[in-house]
């Protein structure tokens, strides 16, 4: 990854303007845009108390999964910006690190053994993806040091074999299936606000650890010896990222099911403007993370009307070209 | 010619090159079939006691032979010739791709199948038939990962990170059409999208043998051209196998071998990654026959087991594979990692 230094602050500047913009924008959109459409004017008014019934009742069921994607769209940006990071390695999304399926499994575990109950779910959601990385990192990092593609294929096996098991008891107990291929999608619909709020300080948590963590990552980015030469340590640094990552995206994971390739491009856009310097980067990827996730939502209200396409339909059309770019980037790099 | 290789000859005009351990491992995984066979037909309570066999199999048209010739035979022979079918598949991609992980599964090719059999299932109903429905997503699938990586099937790891995305774009699809069914319709569906022998009609008995007597052939004689080809471009040219079109034939008869084990049996998990690994340590020889029966065998086994275990509801035949598989792979990637080749 030969990232050119000359980033100037004006185009930093600019950046931020615009994911600035945008943010506001795509919120907008979100609250506005569905099978019944309101004028940015109405819900001006609406949100000032002066707005009409009918109005406040459709706002109202919009502004759950607008909150939602806000936070969860900041989360898995911030994770994939870490991740990335860590393994210095382009590719890296939460989302192919094996975290969906820790999740899925410890939630279809709870709910065929225990009885599901939602709000426990999200602390099952985020105690399986903890678990999910802390396997992927021991894979992926036994036999020398951990990075490139070696996280991404251990991710692969896990996922493989949580599948196994995720297929075992879902298809075991019909209820469980049920509920289980309405999670899977990933979905910012239907959801109520009181997730939103249980997830939020998790997320809060995971944003504040990762962004005290972006000098560290930019020292790992120059290597583990200078890394050490220069009075930090790498591992512990690793170590607190993946909490970070851990916490973030399985904490969205928990709220809205699983959604790929937001934490993949989202970096990538945003080092278009920051440059390689984390504490730019991260700062960034808060702001565009909820700009993609939103659009993505707004766009599979729009484009399967008067059905809508779930969100994690969207971002893995969307985000799989992203993935294929990176990808086609690397020739010349033996991967 | 090696000391390993004997000369078999039929009369003066038929004579046959012979890999001695090849054949010693080819009659071995026949008997393992042939046993896992009477296990299948005698297993459990509806089970035929293997000395009723001969007469269950032949004429007498009683319980037991409705047993063998309408509930478990056909569910045998799927199992044998879908294996058979992914075991040749995986075998020709890996020699095409040079490639350990060059799977069906691992460059996305069976989720590929899944999502176009989910498509001209339920989306278009009708427009063509489900098994190629399958083909086209398989197709599909390939020309994506193909096209991505920018360095077609050379390098591994991209190979792999490719899948992943079409994987990712295949399932969400396939997802996404559970949600749009009832929920026994999508019980049906996911236990199929897992792999699944059960309930098989002696129609899809028909559909895997005519795919497999015919691109199985075509696999033989295209392993022959392989091998010329593994020498490298220039000989292969130089003899007449033209190097790029053995390769573009092996991956087509590749794709219909595997999307034909899809249609009748749904993306069983791993097996076409794992035969060809297996056979090639055991028979030291990359041969399509080793393979297919090697898929067979194991396809077969893990049917096996999937009826032994005790389960609320018989779980479908590719949780097992993907269980299994799923830890094989991981063990390749570290052998792979220490060889450097990652």
């Amino acid at each position: 990854m030969a990232e050119r230094r000359a980033h100037g602050s004006g185009r930093y500047a600019l950046g931020v303007a615009a994911a600035v913009v945008l943010l506001g924008i795509s919120i907008i959109a979100s609250l506005g845009v569905g099978s019944k459409a309101l004028e940015p004017g109405q819900i001006i008014d609406s949100i000032t108390g002066s707005g009409d019934d009918y109005v406040d009742a459709v706002l109202a069921s919009r502004v759950p999964r607008t909150i939602l994607g806000v936070i969860v769209g900041a989360a898995l940006a911030v994770a994939g910006g870490v991740m990335q990071g860590v393994t210095r390695n382009p590719l890296a999304d939460p989302g192919l690190f094996g975290i969906n399926v820790g999740a899925a499994a410890a939630i279809v575990t709870g709910a065929a053994f225990f009885g599901t109950v939602a709000s426990s779910s999200v602390w099952l959601a985020l105690i399986g993806a903890v678990v999910a990385v802390i396997i992927v990192y021991a894979l992926g990092s036994s036999r020398g040091q951990a990075g490139t593609t070696r996280i991404v294929l251990a991710g692969a096996v896990v996922t493989a074999v949580f599948s196994a098991y995720v297929q075992a008891i879902s298809l075991s107990f019909p209820d469980v299936f049920d509920a289980y291929r309405f999670w899977v999608v990933g979905s910012l619909a239907g959801r109520s606000i009181e997730q939103a709020w249980l997830i939020l300080p998790f997320i809060i948590v995971g944003l504040v650890l990762a962004l005290g963590l972006a000098p560290g990552l930019n020292m790992l980015a120059l290597g583990d010896d200078v890394a050490t030469a220069l009075g930090q340590r790498p591992v512990v640094v690793r170590l607190l990222s993946g909490a970070s990552v851990a916490i973030l995206a399985g904490a969205a994971t928990a709220g809205v099911g699983p959604v790929l390739f937001v934490g993949l491009a989202v970096p990538h856009i945003a080092r278009m403007f920051s440059g390689p310097d984390h504490r730019r980067l991260l700062p960034l990827c808060i702001a565009l993370g909820p700009v993609l996730l939103l659009l993505s939502d707004v766009l599979g209200r729009v484009i399967a009307r008067p059905d809508e396409l779930m969100v994690g339909v969207m971002t893995a059309f969307v985000g799989a070209p992203a993935l294929f770019i990176a990808l086609r980037r690397l020739r010349g790099e033996r991967r | 010619m090696t000391a390993h290789h004997r000369i078999l000859r039929v009369g003066t005009r038929v004579s046959l090159r012979v890999h001695v351990r090849t054949l010693v491992v080819i009659t071995c995984l026949v008997v393992a079939i042939i046993g896992l066979a009477v296990v299948t037909l005698a297993l459990g309570d509806l089970g035929v006691s293997p000395l009723q066999l001969p007469a269950a199999l032949f004429g007498d048209t009683g319980a037991s032979s409705f047993v063998v010739q309408t509930l478990r035979g056909p569910r045998l022979l799927v199992a044998i010739g879908a294996g058979a079918a992914f075991g040749v598949s995986g075998s020709l991609f890996q020699r095409v791709t040079r490639n350990p992980l060059g799977s069906p599964d691992v460059i996305g090719l069976m989720a590929g199948a899944s999502a176009g059999a989910v498509a001209f299932g339920i989306l278009w109903p009708g427009v063509v038939p489900l098994p190629v429905g399958a083909v086209i997503g398989a197709i599909a699938a390939i020309a994506l990962v193909y096209v991505s990586t920018g360095t077609g099937f050379a390098s591994p790891g991209k190979l792999i990170i490719a899948g992943i995305g079409v994987q990712a774009i295949a399932l969400s699809f396939v997802q996404f059409m559970l949600t749009r069914i009832k929920r026994e319709q999508a019980t049906v569906l996911a236990t199929w999208l897992n792999g699944s022998l059960e309930a098989r009609s002696l129609d899809d008995v028909g559909i895997i043998l005519v795919v497999l007597g015919v691109f199985g052939t075509v696999a033989l004689v295209l392993s022959r051209r392989l091998a010329l080809v593994e020498m490298g471009d220039d000989i292969a040219d130089g003899v007449g196998a033209s190097a790029s079109r053995t390769r573009t034939f092996a991956v087509l008869t590749a794709i219909v071998l595997a999307a034909g084990g899809v249609a009748v049996c749904g993306p069983v998990a791993f097996i076409a990654l794992m035969a060809p690994h297996v056979a090639r340590v055991v028979a030291r020889s990359s041969s399509p026959v080793v393979a297919g029966l090697m898929g067979a065998m194991m396809l077969l086994f893990a049917d096996v087991i999937v009826q032994f275990v005790p389960a609320p509801q018989q779980l479908p035949v590719g949780v097992v594979t993907a269980l299994i598989g799923g830890i094989f792979l991981g063990g390749l990637l570290m052998s792979q990692w220490r060889k450097g080749a990652l």
